[in-house]
């Protein structure tokens, strides 16, 4: 496998792992994208599909755990508004990072970084 | 998506996969029918009861009620109202009698069906013989339903 | 277009359309009844409205897969139909028996109507969405098979393609599985057990065969992308709906008396459900991205994309939030399932019809897309109709959520009516967001007729 090919290989590895850490793996899908991130150089790629990975999964790693933990400790475990609040953002804020890392995916699978080049296409 | 997976294995997987599983989901069926008597309370399974069901089909209850939890949301749950109404099937036939024709001003109504006495037993025995369904964990989660 | 039967399909999408506002305008009748719950008391009893609008719901979807069918097998077929007469006949079938269906459940009363059309003959009515006279249940079967005769032997006598034969493989089904509705055992278990063989089996089972090769029709033609790969795509797509969401409708099965062990197999099977409509927003945007041209018609690029999301969101996000059975104990016939309920319906199976309506009938029109004042409105229109959407779905999670703790998870539980008391002001907002859906959908309806720079002209510019 060429450098290139490689370069892709570990894009598209990112942008999934980053859409597993959502999902199906948490953590462990993070732990995956730092070790990715590690193999990578800078200016290039796949780093740039690793640094979008981990800090998608930072970003929701703070949406979702803390604030929802912060409703939840200031909202009161027993208050039936917290439940409302909880779950109604929960699943939208989630749903939302998950779209992103599909699209993410997709993107990756072109090897091109997210925003479409208007001209060069 | 890469080369090797090629588009007859996914053909494949769809013809595979889809004839497996309806022919497991006839197996599961098979057997769900041969043992539901277990629960599904047919030991009092009587005429008035099937007649009851006619009842509360032909006046479209669940257009408003949830059955067993399936149905509409705009009024209570009926699968427990059996025991809800302190298992009295006169208080069942009492209350669906007893409807205002122009509903309360305001508020949610029950229309007035003006069922026939032996319309009332029947629908109050179909619905105490649903109550004695045994459900899973014996949902509803409480008595409100 | 390129085959003259084709335009059949143009009368099937106005009748689609124009049951689609009827069914809005008694969805917001019953959001009003939700709070107000007097209106229109006695004379439309939120029963009736109710199966008004579910009813109206599922035959103007009918009314979009036949249209979509007459429209995309002819071409893929690479013939005319094989008996246009029979499409038009049956159209007029379907539209009056539907038309009279309905107007029976506003004119007389529902027990009248079961008298007046002999159910006791064959006793199908009164179950939920099945709720048509037998009579009715019946013609809706005669045209159906028409239907499915009709296509099946343009398909059969004509070029084969994958798209072709997933979509007939639906309808058929779709055909099939609706014959169960003609039983209704006197064992209410059983009665449950079978009804979910047409409900579920259809929306999670054919439904999203008919979904996603209507879905790859349009993106073939959008985005110029290679047969090859789409149908691969289709083929794992319908895969993975028929793996997952066969068995999966155990998940219906927790409550209604039926063995325990569908608790588990129902859970770990419904739970796979999501990955089909994951995988059809994955396919969608990995087929726009690379696309091979930009189409003219930018509002069906639009609404193809819309249709996944959303179809992900409301199927598989809502669908997995309440399908575990230690939730669903919880949240079973509450709000959440109204909720999950809309946004899935609207986001899969209304936004799919919109999406093929979007593309073909500027076609069936004469021209490439609609111009650019249409496409600009029909825009604004998807962005109304999708975002209220959204909010109607919040607003009813919220609701829902509320309702759990309340009525079934707190120590001190509360009757039904007093919680539903406490809901109001969601229901308000509810209706708020339901009457901007409406206006969005008079806005939909209104681009069709809005004059302004035809697009052909500006693509040549460009060129
Ligand atoms: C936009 C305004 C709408 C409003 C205000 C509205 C309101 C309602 C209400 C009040 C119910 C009855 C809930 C109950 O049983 O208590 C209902 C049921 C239903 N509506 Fe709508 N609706 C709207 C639009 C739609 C649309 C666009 C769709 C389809 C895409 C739809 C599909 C359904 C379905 C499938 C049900 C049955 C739900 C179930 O059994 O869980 N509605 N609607
Ligand atoms: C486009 C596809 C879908 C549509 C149109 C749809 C629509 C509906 C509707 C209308 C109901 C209410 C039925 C009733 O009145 O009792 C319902 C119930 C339900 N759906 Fe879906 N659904 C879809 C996909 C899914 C998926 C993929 C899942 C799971 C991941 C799911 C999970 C459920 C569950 C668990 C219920 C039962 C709710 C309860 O216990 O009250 N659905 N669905
Ligand atoms: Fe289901």
């Amino acid at each position: 496998m060429n450098t290139d090919d490689l370069q892709l290989k570990r894009a598209t590895s990112s942008a999934l792992l980053s859409l597993l850490n959502l999902t199906a793996l948490p953590v462990i899908g993070f732990i995956g994208l730092l070790y990715v991130y590690s193999k990578t150089k800078p200016n290039t790629i796949d780093r740039y599909y690793a640094v979008v990975g981990i800090k998608t999964s930072l970003l929701a790693g703070i949406a979702l755990l803390l604030v929802t933990l912060l409703v939840i400790l200031l909202g009161g475990f027993e208050s039936p508004l917290t439940w409302v609040y909880v779950t109604s953002y929960f699943v939208i804020v989630h749903a939302s990072f998950i779209l992103f890392a599909t699209w993410t995916l997709t993107r990756s699978w072109t090897g091109e970084k997210l925003k479409r080049q208007i001209l060069s296409k | 998506m890469r080369e090797t997976f090629t588009k007859g294995m996914a053909r494949n997987i769809y013809y595979g996969g889809g004839i497996f599983f309806l022919l497991v989901l006839i197996g599961l069926s098979v057997d769900t029918v041969r043992s539901l008597p277990k629960t599904d309370n047919s030991q009092n399974l009587t005429e008035t009861v099937a007649a009851g069901k006619r009842v509360w089909e032909v006046n479209n209850c669940i257009g408003c009620h949830s059955l067993l939890g399936e149905g509409a949301y705009f009024a209570p749950e009926l699968g427990n109202v059996y025991t809800r109404f302190g298992e009295s099937t006169e208080n069942i036939k009492a209350f669906i009698k007893y409807r205002p024709v122009d509903g309360i001003p305001g508020r949610r109504s029950m229309p007035q069906f003006n069922l026939t006495e032996e319309e009332l037993e029947a629908i109050a025995q179909f619905l105490k013989y649903t109550d004695g369904i045994k459900t899973a964990r014996n949902w509803p989660p409480n008595i409100q339903g | 277009m390129k085959y003259e039967s084709q335009g059949i399909a143009k009368m099937y999408f106005i009748a689609a359309i124009a049951l689609f506002v009827g069914q809005i305008l008694f969805g917001v009748t019953m959001g009003l009844q939700y709070v107000m719950g007097d209106f229109l008391f006695p004379e439309i009893p939120f029963n009736a409205a109710r199966m008004v609008h579910t009813n109206l719901l599922i035959v103007w979807l009918l009314f979009g897969f036949m249209g979509s069918a007459y429209f995309l097998v002819p071409e893929e077929a690479e013939r005319e139909l094989y008996a246009p007469w029979l499409a038009k006949l049956m159209f007029w079938i379907f539209l009056v028996a539907g038309g009279l269906t309905i107007l029976g459940y506003l004119l007389v009363p529902y027990a009248r109507l079961a008298e007046l059309t002999m159910n006791d003959l064959l006793p199908t009515m009164g179950r939920e969405f099945l709720e048509q006279p037998t009579i009715t249940k019946i013609g809706i079967v005669i045209v159906a098979l028409a239907f499915v005769f009709n296509i099946g032997m343009t398909v059969l006598t004509g070029r084969k393609t994958v798209i072709n034969l997933v979509l007939l493989t639906g309808l058929v089904g779709l055909a099939v599985f609706f014959l169960f509705s003609f039983y209704n055992p006197d064992n209410l278990v059983l009665d449950k057990y079978f009804w979910w063989f047409v409900v579920h089996l259809w929306v999670e089972g054919v439904w999203e065969l008919i979904m996603a090769s209507l879905l790859a029709y349009v993106l073939i033609k959008v985005t110029g992308v290679d047969r090859e790969v789409i149908e691969k795509w289709l083929y794992i797509i319908i895969a993975m709906a028929l793996i997952s969401g066969l068995v999966g409708m155990g998940h219906h099965f927790f409550w209604i008396g039926a063995p325990a062990y569908w608790q588990w197999l129902g859970s770990v099977f419904s739970a796979l459900e999501p990955i089909p409509f994951f995988m059809m927003t994955l396919f969608a945007f990995s087929v726009v991205n690379k696309r091979r041209r930009d189409h003219p018609n930018k509002a069906a690029v639009l609404w193809a994309l819309g249709t996944a999301v959303m179809a992900f969101l409301g199927a598989g996000v809502w669908g997995f939030l309440h399908t575990l059975a230690p939730i669903n104990y919880y949240t079973h016939g509450t709000q959440i399932t109204a909720a999950h309920g809309h946004m899935a319906f609207y986001g899969a199976y209304v936004m799919v019809v919109l999406t093929m309506i979007s593309y073909s009938m500027p076609l069936m029109r004469g021209k490439k897309a609609a111009n650019v004042t249409a496409q600009k409105l029909e825009i604004r229109s998807f962005w109304m109709m999708t975002l209220s959407m959204v909010a109607i779905t919040l607003l009813l999670t919220a609701a829902g959520t509320m309702q759990v703790y309340l009525q079934r998870y707190s120590a001190e539980p509360l009757p039904f009516m007093i919680v539903q008391d406490k809901l109001a002001i969601f229901y308000w907002l509810r209706e708020v967001a339901g009457l901007i859906f409406l206006s969005g959908l008079f806005l939909y309806i209104y681009s069709f007729f809005a004059k302004g720079k035809e697009v052909e002209f500006i693509a040549e510019q460009a060129e």
